[in-house]
């Protein structure tokens, strides 16, 4: 297993945001369900080795994050895309997935060739050597992924991946993460349903800091057969009526 | 990609890949080969060259604020530089890393080369150049020996209280406050006390204090930079 989480708790203060998950994932592609609120940012950067865990257990690919040569090693696998991306305006797109690359602690001679793969797989070659101030909202998404998958992860996390970029992009998105979690897993929190009936192998739903629903994409579906929940597609419909349920 | 000519055994993406990374990926300049070198991390000395506070700007912001003194001290024969450079390191060092200062600070704390060498190596690059900066012009505006190296040790104190600040607040903006306000207390303490103001600077019985003040800043960083753990 990749990931596994036991009773991980985190607190700011008085407000719990995660509130005991326990969650495991191997290879493949892991979608996070959930309304705004629901805890799935804070899981996420608790994976990403960014926030602590106020407590509970997390294993990330074999490994404690609490020891430090360890953390360090899922660190050189990891792949992240926080919510909000930060940008140099005054780097060019491959500056910085280079920079990146670098930070990961990377092989320097493999750097050149890896930034190049990256930024070929999502689509912006003919950017390459563009100012990241002069790229659409959209196109500095696709530049996070490229940084994201530079090192090649076993484990890829990512916040709202798809939010800027249009369908077209979106489905070569899809594509691209189906061929990611062959080999790795990726965990991707979104609330759009679309994205993980698309490209999804499992799906967690979560709510007040709890998940409140863990299968597939087609149980997520059934549970919402015969309901009359609200959702305009089936999946939309089981998401649905699992939180409604879970708030009832 | 898959429809293209040429000999059957050239795999012609291989040679894509190879030619735009000679063209795409810029050559690091010399002072980030040296300090990968010296590192022996070409992460940490990409992370070095892109500090805050050692861009261009910033250095000739620091070079002029000192020439300034140095006027000031030729002028009054008041030492200027010794009194600014500390305040100005501070100011550097606070706005080295951290969030607000680094854009993409969320991201790079997920990365392998720990934010806290980061830090560091960033702070001691540019105390080491506010020193120097400092030194030159402080010998060059031909302050006695005293007052030309005495600013040394409450220059180093000064600025881990500001890195102390701003690491324990998060805030680049805290670091510079607690740095500049800790600064100025003690130099006009230094003139309440001693009638003039230079005896923040060259008091030989503060250097004791500066340097446990600055055992005690130095531990607060570096627990405030600590890896938590029992996480697993």
């Amino acid at each position: 297993m990749n990931v596994e989480l036991e009773e991980l708790v985190r607190r700011f203060g008085h407000t719990q945001a995660v509130a005991g998950v326990s969650l495991r994932a191997g290879p493949g592609v892991f979608g996070l369900l959930g309304p705004n609120g629901a805890g799935k940012t804070s899981l996420l950067r608790m994976m990403a080795t960014v926030l602590p865990p106020t407590s509970g257990r997390l294993e990330l690919l074999s490994r404690d994050p609490g020891d430090h040569a360890e953390r360090r090693e899922i660190r050189r696998r990891l792949g992240y895309l926080p919510q909000n991306l930060g940008y140099y305006p005054g780097f060019t797109v491959v500056d910085f997935i280079e920079y990146f690359a670098l930070l990961k602690d990377m092989p320097p001679r493999q750097v050149p060739r890896a930034v190049v793969a990256a930024v070929e797989r999502v689509g912006l070659g003919d950017k390459a050597r563009s100012k990241l101030k002069t790229l659409s909202g959209g196109m500095l998404r696709r530049v996070g992924i490229a940084q994201a998958i530079v090192n090649d992860p076993e484990l890829l996390l990512l916040d709202e991946p798809t939010a800027g970029l249009d369908p077209e992009q979106r489905v070569a998105f899809r594509t691209l993460l189906r061929e990611i979690g062959e080999r790795g897993t990726v965990v991707v929190s979104t609330h759009l349903v679309e994205d993980v009936g698309a490209a999804c192998t499992e799906v967690a739903l979560m709510d007040q800091g709890r998940i409140v629903f863990h299968g597939t994409p087609h149980q997520l579906t059934a549970r919402g057969e015969g309901t009359g929940a609200a959702g305009d597609a089936p999946l939309e419909r089981g998401y649905s009526a699992v939180l409604a349920a879970a708030r009832s | 990609m898959t429809d293209r000519c040429g000999p059957p055994d050239v795999d012609l993406d291989r040679v894509w890949t190879g030619v735009a990374a000679q063209v795409w990926l810029r050559r690091p300049g010399r002072i980030e080969r040296l300090a990968a070198q010296l590192l022996r991390s070409p992460g940490l000395a990409r992370a070095l060259v892109t500090t805050p506070s050692l861009l261009t700007g910033w250095v000739i912001a620091t070079a002029a604020i000192l020439l300034a003194g140095m006027a000031a001290t030729w002028g009054t024969h008041t030492p200027y530089v010794a009194l600014f450079d500390p305040a100005v390191a501070a100011a550097g060092i606070a706005y080295a890393y951290g969030p607000g200062i680094d854009p993409a600070w969320e991201l790079s704390q997920s990365m392998a080369v720990s934010d806290r060498m980061v830090l560091l190596t960033r702070a001691l690059a540019v105390f080491g150049l506010n020193a120097v900066f400092g030194l030159l012009a402080s010998a060059a505006s031909g302050a006695a020996v005293a007052v030309t190296f005495g600013w040394l040790v409450p220059m180093t104190a000064v600025c881990a209280l500001a890195l102390a600040a701003a690491t324990l607040a998060r805030s680049a903006n805290v670091g510079v406050a607690a740095g500049m306000s800790g600064w100025v207390i003690t130099v006009l303490a230094g003139k309440a006390i001693a009638g003039q103001v230079t005896a923040a600077v060259a008091g030989p019985s503060l250097v004791l204090p500066y340097l446990v003040f600055t055992a005690c800043c130095g531990a607060l960083v570096l627990y405030t930079t600590r890896i938590p753990r029992g996480t697993a």
